[in-house]
């Protein structure tokens, strides 16, 4: 029996259609999906078949703004796969990757340019900037964005609306960042502002909330890893 | 972890990190297709998903896949890279035969017409190295040898028909005697 069979076998034949339809448009698909185009994300019941099965593979529903969904990786198996070091990324790879959300997202977020929570952007950084002031070794910033590219975690930023045109190329965060969960959202943005501003206040105060989190980590109970998600 | 949870962290680390190359001894989830290495040295696992739930869903949906630099290159590579490996098209894409490299950007030159040489080369290596990445080609660079990847048995018999058909057009590599 596959994880698919398993899942689906109660439902009838229209909506394992759905749910499989769903399936493969959030994890093939580049970008988030309307909620209006399929009925398996439209439909509250239908939609809680598609998170059982993505549930089973180790994925959960992501919800993107008020109207789209994607998918993305559980909480509990992605502090599985970073133990494990099962991660696609090379170190110099997730340094630029960093790099590029420090200046797209995190100086925009910090002057108030932009709100919410998203790890996406509409503010380039031109690869000037990684290149000028990084402590990586130059040779290694043009493979490694292209690598970043392909996994769509960085995107070419589109030349208009640039400050001039002989600016050079500019990355945004790619489509992927779409992906991660709010608790994955939240603990990127820990993690940078313990390594920004180790001793600030706000540092303190996320490391003083770190060991009871750690602990529920270390001791799941049932209802942490449940198949529903505060989206769902 | 019960048996469950490890089906779960199998198709996570194939999420994460694509084909996952495993001892050939190692127990395997249900659901997941098994490569084994022409050495039987290592076994590749890969996930078997059902018609319906496949990338090609995609197109009938309108929505947009996951984009690959220039992608008519990176095609015309793979294409290479299956005209010289699949050395009996017959019969099954996986394992296939390991190929020189040059003899690969060979036919991509016959495939690709006249270009500046240096510029072939970039492109064809560029292209090498994103299939590489993604799983579709294993690429020993330093030994200049050319295999299919794990990802090719994935391609269902509707797509290999249609890839048997573009093998028959390519230009054939010539063979070292």
């Amino acid at each position: 029996m596959t994880i698919f069979d398993t899942v689906l076998a109660d439902l009838n034949e229209r909506h394992r259609d759905e749910v499989m339809a769903a399936f493969a448009a959030l994890e093939h698909g580049r970008e988030p999906v309307a909620e209006a185009q399929l009925l398996a994300l439209r439909d509250a019941t239908v939609r809680r078949d598609l998170q059982r099965l993505l549930f089973r593979m180790g994925r959960t529903l992501v919800r993107v703004g008020s109207t789209h969904w994607t998918s993305g990786f559980r909480d509990d198996v992605t502090a599985q796969l970073a133990a494990e070091g099962a991660t696609a990324q090379s170190r110099v790879d997730r340094a630029v990757l960093v790099l590029v959300l420090i200046h797209s997202v995190a100086i925009p977020r910090s002057q108030g340019l932009i709100g919410g929570d998203s790890w996406t952007s509409g503010h380039p950084t031109p690869v000037d900037e990684l290149t000028r002031y990084t402590q990586l070794p130059r040779g290694e910033i043009r493979p490694a964005l292209q690598r970043l590219r392909a996994a769509g975690l960085v995107q070419i930023a589109p030349a208009r609306g640039r400050a001039a045109p002989t600016d050079g190329p500019a990355y945004l965060p790619g489509p992927a960042l779409h992906r991660l969960t709010k608790p994955a959202r939240e603990r990127l943005e820990h993690e940078l502002i313990l390594a920004a501003a180790p001793d600030s206040p706000l540092a303190a105060a996320i490391r003083a909330r770190r060991p009871a989190a750690a602990a529920a980590v270390a001791t799941p109970t049932r209802t942490s890893t449940t198949e529903r998600n505060e989206d769902t | 972890m019960t048996t469950d949870d490890d089906t779960t962290l199998w198709w996570a680390r194939y999420r994460a990190a694509g084909p996952q190359r495993v001892a050939p001894a190692s127990a395997y989830p249900a659901g997941m297709t098994r490569l084994v290495e022409p050495d039987a040295s290592a076994v590749w696992l890969l996930p078997a998903l059902p018609d319906n739930a496949r990338p090609d869903v995609l197109d009938e949906l309108g929505l947009a896949g996951v984009a690959v630099d220039q992608p008519n290159d990176t095609a015309r590579v793979l294409a290479a890279c299956l005209r010289c490996c699949w050395t009996e098209p017959s019969g099954p894409v996986w394992p296939a035969a390991p190929a020189p490299y040059d003899q690969v950007v060979a036919v991509f030159r016959a495939v690709t017409g006249n270009r500046d040489e240096r510029a072939l080369h970039a492109a064809a290596m560029g292209a090498a190295r994103r299939l590489a990445g993604a799983g579709w080609v294993l690429f020993d660079e330093d030994a200049r040898v050319v295999r299919l990847g794990p990802r090719v048995a994935s391609w269902s018999a509707a797509e290999l028909s249609t890839l048997r058909e573009l093998w028959r057009s390519m230009p054939a590599p010539e063979r070292e005697a």
